[in-house]
């Protein structure tokens, strides 16, 4: 099957919403997101109006995620009034063109206490293991 | 006896070199140390109108090298040539065509400074700290904006957001906005030493200098150092003919020139007769470095050459013309050879040879005019 223009093939109608968010292409077990505009009240099955971008959740051999904007299509859509949704405000956040989502910080300071509890819990098995032996 | 031949080959050696056998011993001895443009920026001079000219006539392109068939690759029919008859005015026409043809194939490599490593820190977050273990890396696709000028941009791990460095852009524009015949990964040809060292034993040069325009951008350390590498090769096996006639032999002389070892070529250019590109050589060294004794001679001789057609062949017969302009490239390249040249004695005898094989074609083309009655 070939792949539908990045223009978009979906029906556009001027005064209706717009949402930029991320539409989910790739197949079981492997998730890849275009990152695209279409009215709000659509299906993320259905056309869109327009690809803006790309999104690879899986990091490559490198230890990458790779993220493809159009910040000028990004500029005028975002011009035109349309709405961002919170994993694309995300990416946005962390790639400088927005400010930092919020969800963003709460990701990293959950992240951060889990690895605290992770490291103590350790800690504690170990000091749990070492008496019995000395 | 061989023992010491070759310490003093490998002292000198260029000067004690006098047998073939010792010849042999002293190219294996001598290692190649890859050398890349990271003092002065040499691409001013390199780009120089003056730089250009010369190395282009010193590329003395020969038209059957630089239009032949090089592969059918992609080709499923070939074509045969078409025959014409044309009048004079579309002849010139048609050679003018072929002319700017040529150019364009013969276009040269730039030479230009080492990149530096980009630097830039855009913002730190030590809040995002532990936010992801991978990197994210943002490309902005936006139509119509040149690979060196595009944003591409990394958030790490520890919350910084930085311009991402030459190799990290490279890949990922090679990612997005695919060169035709680049290589994501290197290619093992250039990233094994051994298989790289093969091919320049088997004197592909062309191949190997071809690939390495389309793999890497000239700025790259990567591309100088293998470049220069395999113009140290060209250059310790004297395989000039190799490469002339092709976009690489501008920037193959203009490297040796630049590191002050072109005595070689020149050794070669004179054996081969060629003194009016010996004398272009000799003002491109005064060009790039100015150090050559009689230089403005060189300059003033070379506005001679310039107008007069390229010899891709020894000449049959000599005009008064011919000889007054060889005679003076002559007294020009003696100069050169006692102020400036490393290979003195080499170089004498090969002009030498090349003055007595020279009276035998004066007095030839003289006795030929002659015997035709003009005067």
């Amino acid at each position: 099957m070939s792949l539908p223009p990045a223009s978009g093939t979906g029906r556009y109608f001027a005064r209706a919403a717009k949402s930029i968010r991320l539409i989910r292409q790739g197949c079981t077990n492997r998730p890849f997101f275009h990152i695209s505009v279409t009215h709000r009240r659509r299906l993320n099955s259905q056309p869109v109006i327009e690809q803006l971008g790309s999104y690879d959740p899986m990091p490559n051999t490198n230890n990458e995620k790779l993220v493809a904007l159009n910040l000028e299509r990004v500029k005028f859509w975002l011009g035109k009034g349309a709405h961002v949704t919170d994993p694309v405000a995300e990416l946005l956040g962390l790639s400088g063109f927005f400010p930092i989502h919020p969800r963003s910080y709460m990701t990293a300071w959950r992240n951060r206490r889990t690895e605290r509890e992770n490291i103590a819990k350790l800690e504690a098995e170990q000091a749990k293991a070492k008496p019995p032996a000395s | 006896m061989s023992l010491i031949f070759r310490k003093l080959a490998r002292n000198n050696p260029r000067n004690i070199i006098t047998d073939a056998q010792i010849l042999v011993i002293s190219c294996r001895k001598l290692s190649i140390v890859p050398s890349v443009y990271d003092g002065e920026d040499p691409a001013p001079k390199f780009f120089s109108s003056n730089v250009q000219v010369l190395l282009k006539r010193l590329t003395r392109p020969d038209f059957t090298k630089v239009f032949r068939k090089r592969t059918s690759h992609g080709l499923t029919v070939l074509k045969t040539p078409t025959y014409k008859f044309l009048t004079n005015e579309e002849l010139e026409e048609e050679i003018a065509k072929a002319n700017e043809r040529a150019d364009r194939l013969l276009q040269m490599p730039p030479v230009v400074k080492i990149q530096q490593h980009i630097e830039d820190v855009l913002s730190k977050d030590p809040a995002l700290v532990g936010y992801d273990t991978a990197k994210y890396i943002f490309t902005d696709i936006t139509f119509g904006v040149a690979n060196e000028h595009r944003f591409i941009v990394e958030r790490d791990p520890d919350g910084y957001l930085r311009s991402c460095d030459h190799d990290v852009r490279k890949r990922l524009n090679q990612v997005y906005f695919p060169t035709l015949g680049r290589k994501l990964r290197e290619p093992v040809m250039f990233s094994d030493l051994e298989k790289f060292n093969s091919l320049l034993d088997r004197e592909q040069y062309e191949f190997v200098l071809d690939r390495a325009c389309v793999q890497y951008e000239p700025d790259e350390p990567s591309y100088q150092k293998i470049t220069s590498m395999t113009y140290q090769h060209v250059d310790n096996k004297s395989k000039y003919e190799l490469l002339r006639s092709t976009r690489h032999f501008g920037p193959l002389v203009f490297y040796l020139t630049w590191h002050q070892t072109m005595d070689k070529l020149m050794l070669e250019l004179l054996q081969s007769g060629a003194v009016r590109e010996a004398v272009l050589l000799t003002a491109l060294r005064q060009d790039i470095h100015g150090d050559v004794a009689n230089g403005d001679v060189a300059r003033t001789i070379v506005q001679q050459i310039l107008p007069t057609p390229v010899q891709l062949t020894k000449p049959e017969t000599l005009t008064e013309e011919d000889i007054q302009l060889d005679s003076k490239c002559v007294e020009c390249i003696e100069k050169y050879i006692v102020s400036n040249s490393s290979m003195k004695s080499q170089q004498e005898l090969a002009l030498q040879g090349f003055r007595e094989h020279y009276q035998q074609l004066i007095e030839l083309s003289r006795g030929l005019k002659k015997a035709h009655g003009k005067q």
